[in-house]
């Protein structure tokens, strides 16, 4: 019991993590709210099906081996956020940080309307990879085996993406740029490239999530995306605007709490769950006004 | 050729104009402070010279090559360094990732190890604390770190704004001979924002005295570092 509940923590809030980065990342080097991600997600979800407005689901590229569907959702995830870029905010980047976040709700509008129009408004049943839904045991209990792949590949996203920034130019200019955007230009970095490197990474992500949200639920739905946008843009501000370990540390924290409240709340109380959970938001937001993990840079030095 | 060529450059900021059409050349391996009062626009010279801010109009040139219009990361990579005002090091960074910022522009990859090393060398406590978040430095070591970043591009012409800023006396010493000892062992081209003339006095080179952004005087430091013309830039007429 209190395994699968660890379990179920872990999945959760691997989601929201991974969401989570594909927020911060932009916003760390452009100071973006990119409000479009949750359509990026449900983008990636769609491009799995044929486009047609019948009801049932025919598999396009969701047929393909895993091997070949995997790096293609990643490309088409990546291939949007930088298309999305280069039309959508490169012409906008001297503007201000509010025009440029409406900008982004006016992207994410336009996505889901194209959605509607090719895929039509109901709810699709599809079925990626039903096999990984079997159950396995693993310590004494039964977790579905899809679970275990979940936090598995969470687990390995999330070190590639900290080797990436850690150990290569790219990472180290996207890093720099995050800080001071201005000094790493005068050092010879290019905007353009570092900031279609991080619209890249986060369509990426948002692919990832897709992929995940498909393999657990078996739906595709165009407004599939807006409630974890959601809970991924609050997992920034707890974390900290700018900060990516703490985008991913509170991505887990806002997992785990809604697992344990819904263990935990008398049956009465649980379906306003996530009243209790975005009270606690706001609890630790008055404590920590900052996020929890302040970059670093914004610290002031005497 | 002149290293540097600045021709009829203003810069505003609204209506507020902070570079009023200044025109000056600085040659090969020079070394030239930028001196005046508060408000005289050394920085705003400094910015768009390094593109980080647009020219009301004027040109830029170096090596004959045309700078003005260009953005910064152009500009950087056609061989010119900053070393800006503040310092503006990359705290969250360790002090060799700073160093390694720089370097992507670079065409001679292969030389990148001996000149970490050489900075390594000019700036030991750089070497000791080569793993440690630049963030935990000193000022003066944040100093020396901005310095060592812009040398890293492996530019022909640095411009260096303020280095002496909130830094204790003794510090600033260091980071000039530094500095002019850098200059010497690779024919850089130097150009300085020294708010202190005294200072630029001491050191030794030619002076730009800037007031109200124009140029008000152009000579030797150290000969104008006594000189009334000071007094009058940075006070204004004498008044009886």
């Amino acid at each position: 019991m209190t395994l699968q509940l660890l379990f179920d923590a872990l999945s959760l809030g691997g989601i929201y993590a991974i969401a989570a980065l594909g927020i911060a990342l932009i916003f760390g080097v452009m100071k973006l709210v990119n409000f479009a991600h949750g359509q990026f997600i449900a983008f990636a979800v769609f491009a799995l099906i044929v486009p047609s407005t019948d009801a049932v689901a025919v598999m396009g590229l969701g047929a393909a081996p895993a091997l070949v569907l995997v790096p293609a959702i990643l490309a088409v995830g990546a291939g949007l956020a930088v298309a999305s870029e280069y039309l959508v905010f490169r012409p906008l980047r001297n503007a201000s940080p509010v025009a440029l976040m409406v900008a982004s709700f006016a992207l994410g509008v336009v996505i889901q309307n194209g959605l509607l129009v090719a895929y039509g408004g109901r709810p699709k049943a599809i079925s990626l990879w039903p096999e990984l839904g079997k159950p396995v045991a693993l310590l004494g209990a039964e977790v579905p085996m899809l679970q275990i792949i979940v936090i598995v590949s969470v687990l390995v996203v999330l070190a590639l993406l900290a080797v990436m920034l850690k150990r290569s130019r790219i990472g180290l200019e996207m890093r720099a740029a995050a800080e001071d955007f201005g000094m790493a230009r005068l050092l010879g970095v290019r905007a353009n490239a570092v900031i279609a490197g991080a619209f890249a990474l986060s369509g990426a992500l948002a692919a990832t999530v897709a992929l995940v949200l498909v393999a657990q639920t078996g739906v595709a739905d165009v407004r599939m995306g807006g409630q974890i946008m959601l809970v991924a843009f609050i997992a920034t501000v707890v974390g900290g605007m700018g900060s990516l370990p703490g985008a991913v540390a509170a991505g887990f924290a806002l997992g785990a709490a809604s697992v344990a409240l819904q263990a935990a709340l008398p049956i009465e109380a649980r379906p306003f769950r996530d009243a209790f959970l975005y009270g606690l938001v706001i609890l630790v937001l008055l404590l920590r006004p900052q996020g929890l993990f302040a970059a670093a840079s914004a610290k002031p030095r005497v | 050729m002149s290293k540097l060529g600045v021709f009829d450059l203003s810069v505003r900021y609204g209506k507020l104009t902070a570079v009023n059409d200044i025109s000056f050349s600085v040659a090969e391996g020079e070394r030239v402070f930028i001196s005046g009062p508060n408000g005289a626009g050394k920085s705003s010279l400094l910015a768009a010279i390094a593109g980080e801010v647009r020219a009301a109009h004027g040109r830029i040139e170096m090596d004959g090559d045309i700078l003005s219009g260009r953005v910064p990361e152009a500009i950087a990579r056609r061989g010119l360094s900053m070393v800006p005002e503040g310092r503006r090091i990359f705290r969250a960074l360790t002090v060799q990732e700073n160093l390694m910022v720089g370097v992507g522009l670079r065409r001679d990859k292969t030389a990148v190890p001996d000149d970490l090393e050489a900075i390594y060398a000019a700036f030991p406590i750089l070497g000791t604390r080569r793993h440690a978040n630049a963030g935990a430095l000193s000022g003066g070591q944040q100093q020396m770190l901005a310095i060592g970043r812009a040398l890293m591009t492996n530019p022909k012409l640095m411009l260096v704004d303020e280095p002496s800023l909130g830094l204790a006396p003794r510090v600033v010493d260091e980071v000039y001979d530094r500095l002019c000892s850098l200059q010497a062992q690779r024919g850089l081209t130097l150009v300085i924002v020294e708010q202190s003339s005294a200072r630029a006095g001491r050191v030794g080179g030619r002076m730009l005295l800037l007031r109200g952004g124009r140029i008000v005087a152009d000579g030797d430091a150290t000969a104008f570092a006594a000189d009334d013309l000071l007094k009058e830039a940075y006070f204004g007429e004498a008044t009886p």
